[in-house]
């Protein structure tokens, strides 16, 4: 048995005449963090759809935890962007019955129901109908609705809308201590500072096909410009290093030619004597990326 | 299995709580309860009153007596008739509404027969001079002193009669009422309830599934079990909460006529276990078609009402059979009770109509079964695929090009 928690090959899904998966393939590895990108209609509902169970696919395979998606329910928690509670239940009961619903015995889903409720500081909302909470409040109630069975496998469609930055962290923890205890998290998140502080690689989809795949460092790395910026400005005029150079208040920004290393520079800065308070290698956020890559793929598909 | 029976329980426990469900299931009860209270406290006051608005007050009838056979009036009579010593008279009492009517015996009656009554209105006749009365009046004048006492009550009634029916081998049933109760009315009363509950079911899953749409939660449910579980356990759960409800109803009648109820269900089964047992089939496989077409209704609505609207057009249908309940009880073999026995949306209902009125076709027996055998997996295996498109499309009604392409696709 490999090591994925989930496979997909040549996954497609076509909703009419529009394709909302197009032959896209993916790994996510057991115990990571993993980021499903992509802008609205991209095909990633649709994708964590039929890993789910919830669709058939056209054409292709999603084997997950190494077993088809019906076969794997029990052991995989869902926390939909479409979501909603029951509303006239009150919460323990729905917790109890979702869990019931993953396989456990009512009193153990109802005894884990409440370690998780006192987790998220909604102790004592058990008791409580779903209609009485706030809209933060019912959404970590979906969140342990998720993770209620203790699966190994948790996908989270959007679960940081709507939250307040308190409980952002609080749901970024338990994202946290489930990867620490050695769960997969697969992460759809708009919000790409979050992806970004927590998902170790990441597949970019875009019209049903993952336009980047892999690990988020090199990723970021394949999309960094080859440049840095140094504090204070000097006078680059003539270096054959240098392919240009941006003047930004006290600092400057120095792009280099390719093959031109960023150590060789800051070396060849050194040997001349010159001193520098700041050198700093420039980065690009998954934002920027996001944004490079969508808009690029939608001129190729304009 | 064991999840189909969550979510069974789960539908069970949670809609039994419902207001809207304590509410309709207590409402018959509490109806029947009220009118026994209301006809104890007034028992007296109201039949007079009723009595006074519907049957006018029984007045004599006078008789002109011109045959001189009746006159004078034996004393056993002398309530309901008066001699009038001729038509004049009889007219000013008639006018005066003194008397309700009067007859005219004419001289040569012995010979002919004839006997003409007069009253101020077609309606308002409400007499002695009613034709069973008026018979024994003239037997008697005619008899009296010619034979014994006897004979002569025995000939101005002449029979007080029994019904007793004759089952195939020969054997004799309940007579006279009871037999009427427990072969025609129980098991019709029997059936128009079990086809309620058929459509209280079926309501409650519309709107289940519906709820379960409209406050997304759905998604959540399916990704743990999958649709025909869900669709399962919904079936099995809200077909329990109908038969509960029309269990409350009939336990209430039961008590509320003091056991009468219970004694004509009874005789129901014993004497007609095989109507009973027809019933039990066509009320089960009527639930399943309509709660599998309800199911899919309500997963195709964007909110609860937008679903009933949808299902209407099928609950409509399937009461066609009411529409023509004239025609059913003149013939209930009739070829338009046929005809709807054999089509799927109509057969339950038109069947459990006919059972208890006739002896139906075993052909239309054997072809209305066969008809909805065939129908409901058709329709929950169509219900299943628009079930999955349509629970995930919110806000927005699937178009019947996307339903067709659900049902094509494998």
């Amino acid at each position: 048995m490999n090591n994925y928690a989930i496979q997909v090959e040549q996954l497609h899904k076509t909703f009419d005449a529009v394709v909302a998966v197009d032959h896209l393939s993916f790994q996510v590895n057991a115990g990571e963090i993993f980021g499903l990108l992509g802008p609205n209609g991209a095909g990633k509902t649709t994708t964590i759809r039929i890993l789910m169970d919830i669709i058939k696919p056209d054409a292709g395979s999603a084997r997950v935890l190494g077993k088809s998606p019906g076969e794997a329910r029990a052991r995989v928690g869902y926390l939909p962007e479409e979501r909603g509670l029951y509303r006239g239940l009150r919460v323990s009961e729905t917790l109890t019955y979702l869990g019931q619903l993953k396989g456990m015995s009512a009193s153990a889903a109802r005894q884990r129901a409440d370690e998780l409720l006192e987790r998220v500081e909604l102790s004592e909302w058990g008791k409580r109908k779903v209609q009485e909470l706030s809209r933060g409040m019912q959404q970590k109630v979906q969140i342990i609705a998720s993770i209620i069975h203790d699966p190994d496998l948790v996908v989270l469609d959007e679960p940081f809308q709507g939250l307040d930055p308190v409980n952002v962290g609080v749901v970024k923890d338990i994202i946290r201590d489930l990867r620490a205890r050695g769960k997969t998290i697969v992460l759809s998140a708009h919000e790409m500072s979050q992806v970004e502080a927590l998902c170790e690689r990441i597949a970019l989809i875009d019209h049903g096909r993952a336009v980047l795949y892999g690990a988020l460092d090199e990723i970021k790395q394949q999309f960094a410009p080859n440049a840095m910026e140094i504090t204070p400005p000097l006078d680059l005029a003539g270096w054959e290093q240098v392919a240009r150079v941006e003047a930004r208040d006290h600092r400057q920004m120095v792009y280099l030619k390719p093959g031109v290393a960023p150590h060789d520079f800051l070396k060849s800065i050194l040997e001349r004597g010159w001193r520098i308070e700041q050198f700093e290698v420039a980065s690009v956020s998954l934002e920027q990326i996001f944004v490079t890559v969508v808009k690029g793929e939608n001129r190729g598909h304009a | 299995m064991r999840k189909i029976a969550i979510i069974a329980w789960h539908e069970y426990t949670t809609n039994v709580r419902r207001i809207g469900f304590i509410f309709v299931t207590l409402l018959f009860p509490a109806l029947g309860l009220l009118g026994i209270v209301v006809a104890g406290f007034f028992s007296g006051e109201a039949t007079s009153f009723l009595k006074s608005q519907f049957v006018p007050p029984a007045r004599q009838t006078g008789i002109v007596d011109h045959a001189r056979l009746f006159t004078p009036i034996a004393p056993q009579f002398a309530k309901s008739f008066v001699a009038y010593p001729d038509e004049e008279a009889a007219k000013r009492a008639l006018l005066a509404d003194q008397i309700a009517a009067y007859v005219v015996i004419s001289a040569d009656y012995i010979a002919t027969g004839k006997v003409t009554s007069y009253t101020k209105s077609f309606f308002g006749s409400s007499s002695s001079s009613d034709s069973g009365d008026l018979r024994a009046f003239l037997v008697t004048g005619l008899l009296a002193g010619k034979v014994d006492q006897g004979v002569l009550t025995r000939v101005a009634a002449p029979a007080k009669l029994d019904l007793v029916t004759l089952d195939a081998k020969g054997k004799s049933q309940a007579g006279g009422g009871l037999a009427i109760v427990a072969g025609f009315v129980a098991p019709y009363i029997f059936s128009i309830l079990l086809f309620v509950s058929v459509f209280a079911s079926a309501g409650y899953l519309l709107r289940s599934v519906s709820e379960e749409k409209e406050t997304r939660v759905i998604e959540i449910v399916l990704s743990s079990v999958a649709p025909t579980e869900l669709m399962a356990g919904k079936v099995i759960g809200l077909g329990a909460l109908g038969l509960t409800q029309v269990g409350v109803w009939l336990l209430s009648s039961f008590a509320l006529s003091g056991g009468l109820g219970a004694l004509f269900a009874g005789a129901v089964m014993i004497l007609n276990p095989g109507s009973f047992v027809l019933a039990a089939l066509y009320f089960l496989l009527g639930y399943l078609l309509f709660g599998a077409i309800m199911a899919t209704a309500g997963s195709l609505g964007t909110n609860v009402r937008e679903s009933q609207q949808l299902a209407g057009v099928f609950s409509f249908t399937a009461s066609i059979p009411w529409f023509f309940a004239g025609v059913l009880f003149a013939n209930p073999n009739a070829t338009i009770a046929r005809v709807l026995s054999f089509f799927p949306l109509t057969a339950p209902t038109m069947m459990m109509l006919r059972l208890p009125i006739t002896e139906v076709p075993l052909v239309d027996i054997v072809g209305s079964i066969a008809v909805l055998v065939v129908s409901i997996p058709a329709a929950l295996w169509a219900g299943a695929k628009i079930f999955r498109i349509g629970l995930l499309m919110y806000g927005k009604r699937p178009a019947f090009r996307e339903i067709w392409g659900a049902l094509r696709s494998a």
